[in-house]
């Protein structure tokens, strides 16, 4: 029996773990002999198509074993990815590009890489996370070429690596996923975003994890067990009974907590001394709306329209538009708003039918808002539909534009408002009395000019990451910056100060709608500084409102102070955790 | 060669579940089987390509063209007929 070994990494994903380990290492099982892989065994085509069989195989075989234990949804994306290994489109393009490299692996890569891009193109939500199955699939067939082994966890596991590619975690069966802890990684590491999402912990960072779990004997041993705090970063590798047991002590109060946040549910948020704020949520489409609702969404501060005009070749008609933000509306009705994005496209997505030129650097490229200079007809078909769905559902529409940056921007967009409802009023048909209009603030430009800007419209609405993007000049896809792409930095929680300021001189209210909004301990500091209202997705509010009910106004106005002053947003977070763990003692 | 249109009537359209089940449908008839979606005017795909009805992007509402060319192309048409007119394997309202 060896000694339980304590590590801390960063919070990741929150909730608690205990279970085996299962070990996973880029480097090729040491069970497969060198050159074991098909590669070199035939020619390029052959071993290729020998390759793509034996992945289909082991696809099928796991979406059995599924089915067996009753899992049928799951299993069938496992039957749908055991046709793709196998499909004319993907092999063919393989083959072709084999023919031309003489590197199987490295063509049947770019040919699933090819496949997904278009995809993705498509953006329809369902069909972009098909586009992760096609890379997978990829990924599979190319470790059959090379005779690498991928061990799936046969038990519920909880994941140790420097790293999970998501074509890995992506091939593990979710319920076999207790948590995942990372000695390398980032907050916003693939692996985090899907532990938030599969609501399992998740903890990156972990300095000294490999070594703890390795040197206990072979890699890949099950036996090995971890404990896991993904609010705390805490990692116990080989937990003591005693350890064991306050985890486990720990596992109750969460589920305690999370059930008191379903309580919550009924009643609006606001703060332990009373204070309302707005707490509403992001949707992407028409059939989001439900679990919104279900989740005690007062309305709806980010609907994305953009589903409507991706995966296409033509844009949508008015009366399409029309008849899904009537849907959302009459979904929500009066007493709950629903605030509609104009859509936010351009740049970095390929929309055939707008024959965008393409750019070198997109993020700052001719996106949003900025498109209707020269092609405002999108934007106007958009808000008389609208306006119009306003007048079907019986509610005054609320809309915001994304990405404006200068006054000539609100220009544009409140004459485009205007224009749309005196066409629609010239032929005689329904529109909106009136349409409460706002602009994202995302862009560091809007954020200096807010006091101006707020004068002259209704609401702002901070889009964090993107704010957060451009105040620390960090791409959001680069891991690279992973350090900089945090919301909390208090550059960026400068910016938003600087906006409650403009819009309280004009009296508008204001909202954020990025991910800060849905992480606790964000919506703390945000409601700390002014904010209003906080939009985030569905399963992000019950978190949201149990930390709202945990502190007072008066602490949280200090917590505000304190981020604004501190030197980075490590500091900030644990100035909120105190606040949260100050009240419980 | 016979040739059909139909409407995709079942809530998540030919994404992923659905297009495995009409993938699986057409690949048991050795007629060829093409498929357009006529509604966003995509490129015709070969239905017993998963990918290709993917990425056809046929959702509900939309109208398709069946093609098949082949000894069994009537009866390959009858069965996806069928197939779309039923949900392929979804629950269809309304």
């Amino acid at each position: 029996m060896t000694n339980s070994v304590r590590l801390s990494g960063v919070a990741g994903s929150p909730g608690i773990a205990i279970g085996p380990v299962w070990r996973f290492d880029v480097t090729p099982s040491t069970g497969a002999a060198p050159g074991g892989g098909l590669v070199g065994t035939g020619s390029p085509e052959a071993v290729i198509r020998a390759a793509a069989t034996e992945t289909a195989r082991q696809l099928e075989a796991l979406g059995d074993r599924l089915r067996g234990l009753g899992r049928d949804a799951e299993a069938a994306i496992f039957d749908a990815q055991g046709l793709m290994a196998t499909d004319p489109m993907l092999l063919d393009d393989a083959v072709r590009r084999a023919a031309d490299s003489g590197d199987p692996v490295e063509a049947v890569r770019l040919a699933a890489s090819s496949v997904a891009e278009m995809l993705a193109a498509l953006d329809d939500e369902i069909l972009s996370a098909r586009a992760a199955d096609v890379r997978d699939v990829g990924a599979r067939i190319g470790r059959v070429l090379r005779g690498e082994v991928l061990h799936l966890p046969v038990v519920p596991s909880i994941a140790v690596a420097e790293d999970l590619p998501p074509s890995v975690t992506a091939e593990i069966p979710p319920g076999f996923l207790l948590g995942i802890a990372l000695s390398g990684g980032s907050r916003t590491a693939h692996a985090v975003i899907l532990a938030r999402s599969l609501g399992i912990p998740a903890i990156v960072g972990v300095d000294g994890l490999l070594g703890a779990v390795d040197g206990a004997g072979p890699p890949a041993s099950a036996a090995v067990a971890i404990a896991m705090d993904g609010e705390t970063g805490e990692v116990v590798v080989r937990p003591s009974h005693r350890l064991e047991a306050e985890f486990r002590r720990r596992e109750a109060d969460l589920a305690i907590r999370r059930a008191d946040a379903s309580r919550l549910r009924d009643r609006p948020a606001a703060t332990a001394d009373g204070e309302r704020v707005m707490l509403v949520a992001n949707i992407g489409t028409p059939a989001d709306s439900g679990r919104a609702l279900a989740a005690g969404a007062e309305g709806v501060g980010l609907f994305r329209t953009e589903f409507l005009f991706m995966s296409r070749q033509t844009p949508p008609t008015e009366n399409e538009q029309m008849e899904a933000y009537r849907r959302v509306l009459e979904a929500f009705g009066p007493e709950r708003p629903v605030v509609i994005r104009l859509a936010d496209i351009g740049g970095d997505k390929a929309i055939p039918y707008l024959r965008l030129a393409a750019e070198q650097n997109p993020f700052l490229g001719v996106r949003a808002i900025r498109l209707a200079y020269a092609n405002p007809d999108l934007l106007l078909t958009q808000l008389r539909a609208i306006w119009r769905a306003g007048a079907a559902a019986g509610v005054v529409p609320h809309v915001m534009a994304p990405m404006v940056a200068t006054a000539a921007d609100l220009d544009l967009l409140l004459s485009l408002r205007d224009q749309a409802r005196e066409t629609l009023v010239g032929k005689s048909l329904p529109a909106a009395e009136r349409m409460v209009t706002g602009i994202m603030v995302e862009v560091p430009s809007a954020a200096f000019l807010a006091p101006e800007l707020a004068r002259r419209i209704d609401f702002f609405s901070i889009g964090t990451n993107d704010l957060t993007q451009y105040v620390l000049a960090a791409d959001r896809g680069n891991a690279a910056l992973a350090g900089l792409q945090d919301a909390l930095h208090p550059a960026v929680l400068r910016a938003i100060a600087g906006v409650v300021a403009g819009a309280d001189a004009a009296g508008i209210p204001v909202a954020v709608c990025g991910e800060l909004a849905g992480d606790p301990l964000g919506a703390l500091v945000l409601v700390g500084l002014g904010v209003d209202e906080l939009s985030a997705d569905a399963g992000s509010l019950d978190g949201v409102r149990a930390a709202l009910a945990r502190a007072t106004r008066p602490q949280l106005d200090e917590l505000a102070a304190r981020a604004l002053a501190a030197p980075d947003a490590e500091t900030v977070r644990e100035l909120a955790a105190a606040v949260l763990g100050g009240v419980t003692g | 060669m016979r040739t059909d249109e139909m409407e995709i009537r079942n809530p998540s359209g030919l994404h992923a579940r659905p297009a495995a089940l009409f993938v699986k449908s057409a690949s048991g008839f050795v007629a060829s089987i093409r498929l357009e979606n006529l509604t966003t005017g995509s490129a015709a795909v070969d239905a017993k390509s998963i990918l290709g009805v993917m990425s056809s992007g046929a959702a509900r509402g939309h109208r398709i063209r069946v093609t098949a060319d082949g000894t069994d192309e009537e009866a390959a048409l009858d069965t996806i007929r069928e197939l779309v007119a039923t949900g392929i394997g979804e629950e269809v309202d309304g």
